[in-house]
């Protein structure tokens, strides 16, 4: 995060990214920072990995607990790692690179399984791998301009993008609006797809298994938790009640 | 197992204390870092450029008679810091500060005042006092005029264009 904040200039709302480009590039001073942060994060990650693959505990709580199969997995289309770790190699860095991903393309990591375990090594692997490509990156990253000349953006437009973030697949749609804003944006998150198997990963496992079964597809609940609406005429903030929020949803 | 176990428990003793002991010793953030938001009351010229341009839209421009009020809602401020790239006399900044909990929102609303001037034709009120010194003297100079021969700056939009259809209907007839 500290490595966030000094790139972007905030820990957790980066603020990067506009219609264009990003707003600010890597200089010279930040990238051997860089560089330390990710080499010490790598030696650190292998000490864990090293201790966690020999850890028979791990291995009697995690192995054949939460099994998704294969078939079952590409009947419920979860995303990312869960996928993954039940041997389908799925990741939209490959499958339709975008940005800059056809030129430092990961190398996609599946474990057969389908279990706790092979998810959990699923993760510990990509960290792995992702930092390998950070290397790549800082090494092969063309300097020059960060954004394109963007003037009018029209309105009532459709946009709509796949990206994979650490969770997996996550989708972005948009409406333009007027005076350059969005009319509509909707966001399907990774949780969102992952959620759907987890029925199936319960399935037959005890009640002890379900806290790690739930937290091994690592899900997001925090976008849903609550909603805060600002009435611009009156300026008046309130917060929509769980009864309220079901009202809306049913509509 | 003994011996993950043991790697484990290195690792755990190897780094010991990671976190910082803040608040009893100050954490500065980096340079560049996106803080609580400050306008130079001294600075803004209240072109509303900042207000366009604010994605949670915390900006209220309101004209009132003869004053333009900006009225910055910063509890609902998302540090993305779009109205000091856009603003045009760098009059809000982003600080470092970061320690901004409070028990009332309206603690970090900042307000700017500032005096409008009035339309020489028609007395409406139509831009603030600080844009027409700044037309006045930069724009004139890039235009090679004289602040004195362009009197149209002293008229409201509406006026402008009224007395420079009146001109044309003049010249044509």
């Amino acid at each position: 995060m500290w490595l966030c904040e000094l790139i972007t200039g905030n820990r957790k709302t980066y603020g990067m990214n506009l219609i264009g480009g990003v707003r600010r590039d890597i200089t010279s001073e930040q990238k051997p920072k860089i560089l330390e942060v990710v080499g010490k994060i790598e030696s650190q990650l292998k000490e864990i990995i090293d201790a966690i693959l020999g850890d028979t505990t791990l291995h009697l709580r995690l192995k054949d607990v939460g099994v998704l199969t294969k078939d079952a997995a590409r009947q419920f289309c979860p995303v990312g790692p869960t996928v993954r770790g039940s041997g389908i190699a799925i990741d939209s860095r490959v499958n339709h690179p975008y940005a800059a991903y056809s030129e430092i393309a990961p190398q996609v990591i599946t474990q057969s399984d389908g279990d706790i375990w092979a998810r959990t090594i699923v993760r510990l692997l990509e960290t792995l791998e992702s930092i390998n490509m950070v290397r790549r990156a800082m090494r092969e990253m063309p300097g020059g301009g960060i954004m394109a000349d963007v003037q009018e953006i029209p309105p009532g437009q459709e946009g709509i993008s796949y990206i994979e973030a650490p969770r997996g697949e996550c989708m972005h749609y948009v409406i333009t609006g007027p005076d350059n804003r969005p009319y509509r944006w909707r966001v399907r998150a990774p949780s969102y797809m992952n959620l759907q198997s987890v029925p199936a990963m319960l399935m037959g496992y005890s009640i002890a298994d379900a806290p790690i079964i739930i937290g091994s597809i690592d899900p997001c609940f925090s976008c849903t938790e609550r909603l805060e609406v600002v009435d611009t005429r009156t300026n008046k903030a309130r917060i929509y009640t769980q009864k309220e929020l079901l009202a809306l949803s049913k509509r | 197992m003994l011996l993950s176990k043991l790697k484990e428990a290195l690792i755990c003793f190897k780094n010991l204390r990671v976190t910082l002991p803040y608040p009893f010793q100050p954490a500065p953030p980096p340079p560049g870092f996106r803080g609580r938001v400050e306008v130079d009351i001294n600075k803004c010229i209240g072109c509303g450029a900042c207000a366009v341009a604010c994605p949670p839209k915390l900006i209220d421009i309101k004209d009132l008679d003869s004053k333009r009020i900006l009225e910055f809602q910063l509890g609902r401020c998302t540090y993305c810091a779009r109205c000091a790239e856009v603003c045009p006399t760098v009059a809000i900044a982003m600080t470092p500060d970061f320690e901004l909990a409070t028990d009332n929102k309206a603690d970090l609303n900042i307000s700017v005042e500032l005096t409008m001037v009035k339309c020489e034709h028609c007395g409406e009120a139509f831009t603030t006092q600080r844009i027409m010194n700044k037309l006045a003297t930069e724009v004139s100079k890039e235009l090679g005029m004289e602040p004195a021969d362009m009197k149209w700056l002293h008229l409201c939009p509406e006026c402008r264009t009224a007395s420079e259809v009146e001109k044309m209907m003049e010249a044509e007839s």
